[in-house]
């Protein structure tokens, strides 16, 4: 039997400069493919060797290869384009939650880029597999990718007035997402991935994102007139689809506040307690879910709607700087304690260190004191409950 | 029924009222404002993000633009109109009086056009004087009529932001993508 | 044809700068700037008229509007930005700078709105601050960057008239 409380990561870290460079020239069309991911595989051997000395047991390659967590996917499905806001503004319908998030970021609608479906898709390369047999290689621990979620990659890139002429309605779009990601699932765990963690950070924003006016860039049509328990329902029926009886790898989906900027005013609030009904209803093994920063709420949601699943229990914020203490963490696994039995939980940060490319959340040096601090806290926890 | 002057249900509007002198947190939402000018990409030609509305502000063809829609200077004489002319009707309806028609001219004068052109530095390429026309139609008396304009006039935000020297915070930041 | 910068006829700028230069008339005729603002008929809607050009103005429905379009303080500031925007292309194609991208943020902050209301008489109804950030993406160093920005605030109609004092004269007729 494996040992209990494992610690793992949610996937990225942060990217080193010259990675950043080799990025920019990539997308310039100043490097080749090869050029790049030549560069890139030095700093993924950076990241394992962080992860490794930091005591995780369940690694990633810090999706050094991706320019974020889901618009990589453009250079790899052919009908997805990426295009910057200011080309897209014009038929988003929501302009107001783009103006919020272009002030919050501080930066030119020019400047940020989203994947925007202005074709039929269809996968031109495998979108993760090559980065899972990297790491395979080179690391004796498990291994973890993360790829988008069905839900996240459809309402990305979907957008009135471009990609209608294609998928007339976005849940025509979503079957194609789904089978994509289905046969991706399931090339990974044939070349051996452990944990496969879809990414539905967008859930939060249907529920939380049009009171607040705060949105995320990987929203570009949902607007406020959308029932959120009808979209929660599409997107846990799109996700089962994409899943639906996958054995051989365990399987989790990952539910944030968003994570692009170091400043905790920025991301969203509210706790997970109206989505909980939603995810029950997910049929995967395990949930990755934040519980680290105060905007979480607290675990008690978890009272009313006792679970079998496993938690992916986020308990270091990944956007801070200072580093949380192993007891902090301790305290924190205890009270998860009372809604989950000890062989249901792994250790997480709440998100990743670097989701995107150009603004990282943290140095890789805090990144890695704070993974020690979890496998410290981690080997308490064994002896207590072993 | 509900009462509707000058279209708006007066049950609406009172509610809004008493809204605005409880809710701090409603007042300063809306006690700031936003807009996103991009460039078009060529000539003077440029759109406008407001919300979820979108324009176009371009310059005459006298002054080299494309006259895709009208210019800066003339937005500001709008605003201005527009500002009037909306506490107008705002204090009309608290009062009460019912309005038929309402229309305001106004006209603007430039106190020196050509700094801007970098042709001159005597004056400011300012507007140094705005005149404001308003014309009512409406089952009242000149007296309510004046007080109604009087109040609308002191209340402007616009006429207000033209009359006082408003602090501007220029920056300005290159961008490398 | 002459040469183009940033979708501008080098040739026929300058001969619009002669030009104003020299005709005294067209000098009076861009210096005079006209407006008509008419109610729609119902509630916070107003069409304005300008030159050829006419739109919507309205209020968001959090203020009781119909949101058919900008509010008057929104159009204020996306004035200001507009103008600056077009100073800055003026004098960026002046100094024959490419200009890639440009793009401005705007941030107004009212001073006391309650008064607009009629329910306070502290402060001002009008704009106390604004905040204008200007994004520019072109092949120039930061210090030609910093010379078109200050010559173009420096230069704005709209800023120059924001940070002014304007004489409003205000008249009111009533028409039977």
């Amino acid at each position: 039997m494996s040992a209990l409380f494992p610690v793992t990561v949610v996937g990225s870290w942060p990217r080193p400069k010259w990675l950043l460079d080799a990025l920019r020239k990539k997308r310039e069309g100043k490097i080749s493919e090869e050029e790049f991911q030549a560069i890139a595989d030095e700093a993924v051997l950076i990241a394992i060797k962080y992860q490794e000395d930091a005591g995780v047991d369940i690694i990633s390659d810090g999706e050094q290869r991706r320019d974020n967590f889901y618009s990589f996917v453009a250079d790899k499905i052919e009908g997805i384009e990426l295009k910057t806001v200011a080309e897209f503004m014009d038929f988003a319908e929501d302009k107001s939650a783009f103006e919020a998030l272009l002030r919050k970021l501080d930066v030119p609608a020019f400047a940020i880029r989203s994947p925007i479906v202005t074709n039929y898709i269809h996968k031109r390369i495998p979108l993760a597999l090559n980065e899972a047999k990297f790491l395979k290689e080179h690391t004796n621990k498990k291994i973890k990718v993360a790829l988008p979620g069905p839900y996240l990659l459809t309402r990305s890139s979907w957008i009135k007035g471009i990609s209608d002429k294609y998928y007339k309605k976005k849940e025509d779009l979503a079957e194609e997402f789904s089978k994509i990601l289905r046969e991706e699932i399931i090339l990974l765990r044939d070349a051996g991935v452990d944990f496969v963690q879809l990414d539905e950070p967008v859930l939060m924003e249907v529920l939380y994102g049009p009171e607040l006016s705060v949105q995320t860039f990987m929203c570009a049509a949902l607007t406020a007139k959308e029932n959120p328990r009808d979209e929660l329902s599409f997107a846990v029926d799109i996700l089962n689809k994409t899943v639906q009886g996958i054995t051989g790898v365990k399987l989790g989906v990952h539910i944030c506040r968003g994570n692009w900027s170091k400043s905790e005013e920025a991301q969203l609030k509210g706790d997970y307690y109206p989505l909980l009904p939603f995810l029950l209803d997910m049929k995967v093994n395990q949930y990755v879910l934040e519980f680290a920063t105060k905007r979480a709420g607290s675990i008690d949601v978890f009272k009313d709607y006792p679970t079998e699943k496993e938690l992916g229990l986020g308990v270091v914020n990944p956007k801070t700087d200072e580093i949380e203490r192993p007891e902090d963490i301790i305290s924190l696994v205890k009270k998860a304690l009372n809604y989950f039995r000890p062989e249901q939980i792994y250790l997480n940060p709440d998100c990743g260190f670097g989701t995107f490319a150009e603004s990282p959340v943290n140095t890789p040096k805090i990144s890695f004191l704070k993974l020690k601090s979890i496998s410290k806290a981690a080997s308490v926890l064994r002896k207590e409950y072993s | 029924m509900a009462t509707v002057v000058n279209g708006i249900k007066l049950e609406d509007f009172n509610a809004l009222h008493e809204e605005l002198k409880r809710n701090a947190e409603f007042v300063s939402k809306i006690h700031k404002w936003n807009a996103r000018i991009r460039w078009a990409g060529s000539g003077f030609n440029f759109t406008s993000y407001v919300r979820n509305h979108k324009f176009t502000i371009s310059e005459p063809s006298d002054i080299g633009g494309a006259d895709s829609g009208p210019s800066a200077h003339e937005l500001i004489l709008t605003a201005l109109g527009a500002c009037y002319s909306t506490g107008f009707i705002y204090n009309a309806t608290k009062r009460n009086i019912q309005i038929k028609n309402f229309e305001v001219a106004i006209e603007g004068e430039i106190d020196d056009i050509l700094v801007f052109f970098g042709l001159s530095d005597k004056g400011h390429p300012g507007y140094k004087k705005i005149v404001v026309k308003a014309y009512v139609e409406a089952d009242a008396d000149e007296k309510t009529i004046k007080e109604i304009w009087e109040a609308a006039v002191k209340g402007s935000p616009v006429g207000n932001t033209l009359q006082r020297g408003v602090e501007i915070v220029p920056q300005v930041s290159l961008v490398r993508k | 044809m002459g040469k183009v910068i940033n979708g501008l006829d080098i040739e026929s700028l300058s001969s619009l700068l002669d030009e104003a230069r020299k005709n005294k008339e067209l000098v009076q005729k861009i210096s005079k700037w006209y407006a008509r603002v008419r109610w729609a008929g119902t509630g916070f809607t107003f069409n304005s008229y300008v030159r050829n050009h006419s739109f919507t103005i309205s209020e968001p429905s959090e203020l009781g509007g119909p949101d058919k379009g900008p509010n008057a303080v929104e159009y204020v500031i996306s004035a200001l930005g507009a103008c600056y925007l077009t100073g800055f292309i003026l004098n960026a194609t002046k100094r024959g700078v490419n200009i890639k991208n440009l793009e401005i943020a705007l941030e107004g902050e009212i001073d006391n709105i309650l008064v607009f209301l009629g329910i306070s008489n502290e402060g001002h109804p009008g704009y106390r601050k604004v905040i204008a950030k200007a994004y520019v993406e072109a092949d120039c160093d930061e210090k030609t960057l910093k010379e078109i920005w200050e010559e173009t605030v420096r230069t704005s109609p709209v800023g120059n008239t924001l940070a002014r004092n304007v004489e409003i004269v205000p008249q009111l007729s009533l028409i039977k």
